[in-house]
């Protein structure tokens, strides 16, 4: 009894900080004006509210067939986002000529 | 052919144009239509390229001074209360619509006749796959998805028309359109060549087993030939398209698509025409849940899946190059 209370109180309380990123994504998308800004905020959602929302449900669920296949999406996800927003960064980097204005440039 | 009038009477005439242009002898869009090369660039002396500039300035300007722009602003009044008005109506007619409808689940709705029980009721037994739409849409209506297939092969004809590049060297040329293209690309880059190595495999590899689980699972052809292609593409984001050409060029494309719907079609006529007749097909269905089962629909979702991922693929490459 007192186990599954623990649980159920992890489970939404992980659930909770994945909805409240989700959130803070959603508005950093929207405020921040530089790219690079509005990016880190798309991806800290891409990644810390997928993973933290669908560990929630993991715990919530119980170990199961369905539990695997959550990992697997977040593998997934862990993998593609980051690598994507590096490639949009890294063409970001290249094309804007006064990156110089918005953040630091180490020169090689 | 003999004639009373001359030729060049002759052509005048809106018959003889006609047959001119039918038998190819006279283009009539030719010089009229399309736009011309300026002949005789950099004769202009600099006073009249200044006055060209000062006059494209003021045209820019007048066109961007809205404020007081009158036919502008009244244009802009119309068109927000013509968007207004068209918003309103068209949720008045669909909420009207609405009321209109029948209540969901009512089992007097014109959904529920005789053709959806059937399909529930003998669609394992006629078919012999566990998924019942996977049944219906290569079984009962594969016409149906054979039009569909044939759609997204017509369909990577006419990309390939509008945006194939033939040239091989020199400007303009396929190789150099790319470069320019992708010149601001990350090229070989090492986070996204590794992520690559590690995903392309399951990727393909979870296509493969959407494509021949479709009549056990929810899934098929289409889906699994969508996945497919998705990690063809990104393959050739990570390792360029030296690599891509060495499986996957334009002939390869052309066989697998030809071979993929010729295959469809006449194993799909062949059942159709058994079962039109009455006749035995001769085709196994199988234990219903076996991945060797349900006769004709193994096969055809392969067919389906190949399509797909080659179109997809072959999208991709045509709008980055123009050619494989």
């Amino acid at each position: 009894m007192i186990f599954e209370r623990i649980r159920f109180i992890l489970g939404v309380g992980l659930l909770a900080i994945g909805v409240v990123t989700f959130a803070l994504e959603v508005l950093g998308v929207f405020r921040f004006k530089y790219v690079l800004n509005r990016m880190h905020a798309a991806a800290m959602g891409d990644t810390l509210g997928i993973g933290s929302s669908l560990a929630g449900l993991m715990i919530l669920f119980g170990f199961q067939f369905v539990t695997l296949k959550l990992v697997l999406v977040v593998i997934f996800l862990w993998c593609a986002s980051p690598v994507s927003s590096h490639l949009i960064s890294r063409l970001e980097c290249t094309v804007n000529e006064d990156l110089k204005k918005y953040c630091e440039v180490k020169s090689k | 052919m003999s004639r009373l009038i001359p030729e060049e009477e002759y052509g005048k005439r809106p018959i003889g144009a006609l047959r001119q242009w039918m038998s190819g002898v006279r283009d009539p869009y030719l010089n009229n239509v399309e736009a011309k090369e300026k002949t005789g660039q950099g004769e202009e002396s600099e006073e009249q390229l200044e006055e060209y500039q000062r006059e494209v300035l003021s045209v820019i300007r007048k066109a961007q001074d809205t404020a007081n722009n009158s036919q502008y602003t009244l244009f802009r009044k119309f068109y927000r209360s013509a968007a207004l008005i068209c918003c309103l109506t068209l949720t008045l007619m669909l909420l009207i619509t609405v009321a209109y409808l029948p209540p969901v689940g009512n089992a007097g709705n014109p959904a529920h006749n005789e053709v959806a029980a059937k399909y529930i009721k003998d669609g394992m037994q006629d078919t012999g796959a566990v998924n019942i739409v996977t049944g219906m849409i290569l079984d009962y209506r594969a016409f149906d998805t054979f039009g569909e297939s044939n759609v997204l092969f017509i369909a990577t004809c006419t990309v390939l028309i509008l945006m194939r590049n033939d040239k091989k060297k020199g400007r303009g040329s396929a190789e150099e359109e790319e470069r320019r293209d992708s010149f601001y690309e990350p090229k070989s880059d090492k986070i996204l060549q590794t992520s690559a190595m590690i995903l392309v495999p399951f990727i393909i590899l979870f296509g493969i087993y959407v494509i021949l689980n479709g009549h056990l699972s929810p899934g098929g052809g289409f889906s699994g030939g969508a996945i497919i292609g998705a990690g063809l593409i990104l393959y050739l984001n990570a390792f360029g398209i030296e690599k891509t050409e060495k499986f996957f060029t334009a002939k390869t494309y052309k066989w697998i698509s030809f071979c993929s719907l010729s295959f469809y079609c006449i194993a799909k006529s062949y059942s159709f025409y058994t079962g039109a007749h009455h006749l035995e097909s001769g085709i196994p269905l199988g234990i219903p849940g076996n991945i060797l089962s349900s006769g004709l629909i193994l096969p055809l979702n392969i067919c389906v899946g190949l399509v797909v991922a080659c179109t997809m693929y072959a999208f991709f490459v045509l709008f980055r190059k123009g050619g494989f």
